[in-house]
């Protein structure tokens, strides 16, 4: 073990300093963002249409599309709650708004279409992926057809499998590889689109007409009300609420999130307006495509369940070229397919240890995988009942649709609710963007527009479940039967939630040991540094103002925090960090997450803070050392005891002034070191 | 607080012979502290050693202001100074503190006025008295004979 005083002074006091912790916490961009989201939402282009047409009929592109008008204004919901900044997604929200029980039922319904995400996917995959294959011994005159329902079903299961292993593993979500996918996706979007106007100028095209027509099963149990269907609006409405599927995904945006850079609010903002317009292009605008180009009967049979493919094989041209076109479609399906099977696990995983966190769930679910640190448990029951659901819905993709959509509605009620309600509970609190339509009256925002939206979706909500009869029967089971379980758990966990509520969450850190300082600021490339002290989670006003006034394109951000000990053993690696730095760092990613901006957290053992503090400050070559203030000794002293430690181990000329800060609200107290 | 311009203090313009003391041991660090209270407050008749020594004392109170070389800057602001003022104690027996039970070579008494202009300057002395009292230069201090060598030294 090298000992990193040694290459900064020679003082004798810091010999026991040691750098455990090295994670930089990256921050991503709008666009990539957007790709994460969309290759959940997105996806849904490769199902709901033929769903929705097996539902309604020929008139099913009209509500695609007016679904993905729609989710222009569930976006801006979700820019409301994210502006929140209450961490966790809708569970959270809805839990700050409306309390504890709202909240388990709104999450017991997320989960369930999280389930159900994943099945659908897979399955629309299989689809996909047989329908070629198909095609291809079709052109090639084999004369032989793959059963589709077992292909769908045998892929479903191994997408699930697969998934499930990289959950277990720990392995995340690359937002690089959505951003390829969603690149590729657009390029055949923009192939398939030149295709089917050339198309239409050959063949021509037949408008989808507006008028519906059910099939007996997409009615349900309002098919026996006969005043309801001399309401045009109500049929509308169904129709409206058979499409609502094509919002699977949406949801994702609230847990990007926090990765969003800074500035965190302007990007979410064009993260939302990327999404719109490409879930509007590629969902709506190929559903739309499709049924201008296809034949009504062969959607309604051939290509039901792989619509865009109907499309590709419908088009005017060669044979060959064509099955190229399907090739590429089914490429671009399974990969954005499978990306939403695997944020479907990483969603409802995250949602189950939110909720675990809060002391709703035992001990068992939050059991940790030795190896991989993963909510191995809450993984291993996600996928189980994932893979149960692909076996009984044999490949019907229909079936999944019906019995889709009933969590996703009933938790954007709830999240409406609970945001409508916000704006008196946390009307103090800024917001980044607020969802129009607001009459201001002395210092609240009245949410003319948030209320309008919540009966919509409510209306929606309510008319679903006289409708669609698989999704409320297996919807208000599965709920009723999650919500016993949390609730059954909670009480029993009782004495348990009490400690946790206390403890508070904390992120899981995992810590590297590194041989110096050196070697935890090697990564550091950026030309100045800022170098900010941390110790109580409470007290981080002075690195909120670091990181509210930072330039990030040209300063490293460092959080030290440093951990009193007088005896170290060296080398030894840490899965994760103990508890007390568990609550600083949490606090740490918390603020970093809240800016958008990067930040190195280091943790060092040392028996002097303040040698900790000014050998970190040298050997990262830092411009600037800040401080908060301590309640028991003052800034004074503070400062005092910071340059003399400075002096003490100081031992060439600085190459550059560094200014020494100590901050708290609205004071400050600086010294500046000039040589 | 506004930065100050920073300005050089020598430390040879602190320390006169009178104010140095060479000693083999001490009692204490309250002791050594009040020794040296004595000897500043002896050529500033405006100030009231008992007084002083209790700001002084009150400072050690908080953060320590010994540092792992063997230096211990005791130190306070006083509203009665104008300028600052200094003494220092050399020990050829390290003296061990209680509060964190580090062996203090060298003991320098600092006093600063009180008015924030000078709290720039007071820090800048600090810093450099860090700076300055290296183990190496305690060791050569501790080797010299006298209290006007050891003053001399520092005027170099």
């Amino acid at each position: 073990m090298k000992n990193s005083s040694e290459t900064v002074s020679g003082s004798s006091r810091v010999k026991k300093v040691v750098v455990l912790t090295t994670a930089m916490l990256t921050f991503i961009p709008f666009w990539k963002a957007a790709a994460v989201v969309l290759c959940d939402f997105g996806s849904s282009a490769f199902y709901a249409g033929g769903i929705a047409m097996r539902a309604f009929g020929p008139a099913f592109p009209w509500y695609i599309l007016a679904v993905m008008l729609f989710s222009g204004l569930l976006l801006m919901l979700e820019l409301e709650a994210c502006s929140l900044f209450v961490r966790g997604g809708a569970y959270k929200i809805v839990r700050e708004g409306l309390g504890d029980t709202a909240a388990k039922l709104a999450a017991s319904a997320l989960i369930f279409d999280f389930i159900l995400t994943g099945p659908i996917s897979a399955v629309t995959a299989g689809h996909y992926l047989c329908g070629l294959i198909n095609s291809f011994l079709e052109i090639a005159g084999l004369g032989i057809q793959l059963p589709v329902s077992v292909v769908s079903v045998a892929f479903g299961m191994l997408v699930t499998l697969y998934f499930w292993r990289q959950n277990v593993k720990g392995i995340e979500e690359s937002s690089s590889k959505s951003a390829k996918i969603i690149a590729f996706s657009l390029a055949v979007c923009f192939l398939l689109a030149i295709w089917s106007f050339i198309t239409i100028a050959l063949k021509g095209a037949h408008m989808p007409p507006t008028h519906l027509n059910f099939a007996p099963e997409a009615l349900g149990w309002a098919g026996k009300i006969d005043w309801l269907q001399t309401i045009g609006l109500v049929g509308m409405i169904m129709a409206f609420g058979h499409s609502v599927l094509a919002l699977s995904g949406i949801e994702t945006l609230s847990q990007v999130y926090r990765e969003i850079e800074y500035p965190k609010a302007v990007n979410l903002k064009k993260a939302a307006w990327l999404i719109f317009g490409f879930a509007l292009l590629f969902t709506g605008g190929l559903t739309f495509l499709s049924a201008l180009i296809i034949p009504p009967d062969l959607i309604a049979t051939k290509y039901n369940d792989n619509l865009l493919s109907g499309l590709a094989m419908s088009m005017a041209g060669p044979d060959i070229l064509k099955l190229l076109m399907q090739a590429m479609i089914v490429v671009c399906g399974v990969a954005m397919l499978s990306g939403a099977v695997n944020t479907s696990l990483i969603g409802s995983n995250a949602l189950m240890n939110r909720i675990a966190e809060d002391g709703i769930l035992t001990d068992w679910f939050r059991k940790i995988h030795r190896r991989y640190g993963t909510s191995y448990h809450i993984i291993h029951l996600i996928a189980v009942v994932q893979l149960a659901v692909i076996l009984l819905s044999r490949g019907n993709v229909y079936l999944l649709g019906e019995a889709y959509a009933f969590g996703v509605m009933w938790c954007f009620v709830f999240e409406v609710s609970a945001i409508i309600r916000l704006r008196w509970k946390m009307a103090a609190q800024k917001r980044d963007f607020m969802f129009p339509l607001n009459i201001k009256y002395e210092n609240y925002y009245i949410p003319v527009g948030l209320i309008l939206l919540c009966g919509a979706l409510l209306t929606v909500a309510l008319v679903n479940l006289t409708t669609k009869q698989v999704a409320t029967v297996a919807g208000l089971g599965f709920t009723a039967f999650l919500f016993a379980v949390f609730s059954l758990s909670e009480r029993l966990n009782a004495k348990r939630a009490n400690t946790m509520f206390e403890e508070g969450y904390r992120e899981r850190i995992n810590a590297e040991t590194v041989d110096d300082l050196k070697q935890a600021f090697s990564d550091l490339d950026r030309p100045h540094r800022i170098l900010v002290a941390v110790k109580d989670p409470e007290n981080l006003y002075h690195l909120e103002e670091v990181l509210s006034k930072v330039n990030a394109d040209d300063t490293d951000v460092i959080v030290l925090y440093c951990k009193p000990v007088e005896n170290v053993l060296y080398r030894q690696d840490m899965r994760s960090a103990a508890v007390d730095e568990q609550e600083v760092f949490t606090a740490v990613i918390f603020m970093a997450e809240k800016y958008g901006l990067p930040v190195t957290p280091v943790l060092v053992h040392s028996n002097d803070a303040y040698y900790a503090m000014a050998q970190a400050a040298a050997v990262a070559d830092a411009d600037e050392v800040v401080m908060g203030v301590s309640g028991r000794h003052g800034a004074n002293p503070q400062i005092e005891r910071a340059v003399m430690t400075w002096g003490a181990v100081k031992d060439h000329e600085l190459k550059h002034p560094v200014t020494l800060r100590i901050l708290w609200e609205g004071r400050e107290v600086s010294y500046r070191f000039t040589r | 607080m506004s930065q100050t311009k920073q300005s050089k203090v020598s430390l040879g313009r602190l320390i006169s012979p009178s104010r140095v003391i060479v000693a083999d041991e001490y009692p204490g660090k309250k002791e050594l502290i009040e020794s040296l209270v004595q000897a500043v407050c002896r050529e500033y008749p405006q100030l009231d050693p008992a007084y002083v020594a209790s700001q002084v004392l009150k400072r050690e109170e908080g953060i320590s202001t010994t540092l792992d070389t063997g230096l211990a800057i005791p130190h306070a602001r006083l509203e009665e100074l104008t300028d600052f003022a200094a003494a220092m104690a050399v020990l050829r027996r390290p003296l061990v503190s209680a509060d964190n039970e580090l062996p203090v070579r060298v003991m320098f008494l600092f006093l600063s006025p009180a008015k924030p202009v000078f709290f720039q300057q007071h820090l800048q002395i600090l810093s450099a008295l860090a700076e300055t009292f290296k183990p190496e230069f305690i060791e050569e201090l501790v080797s010299l004979p006298d209290a006007r060598e050891i003053a001399a030294r520092l005027a170099r």
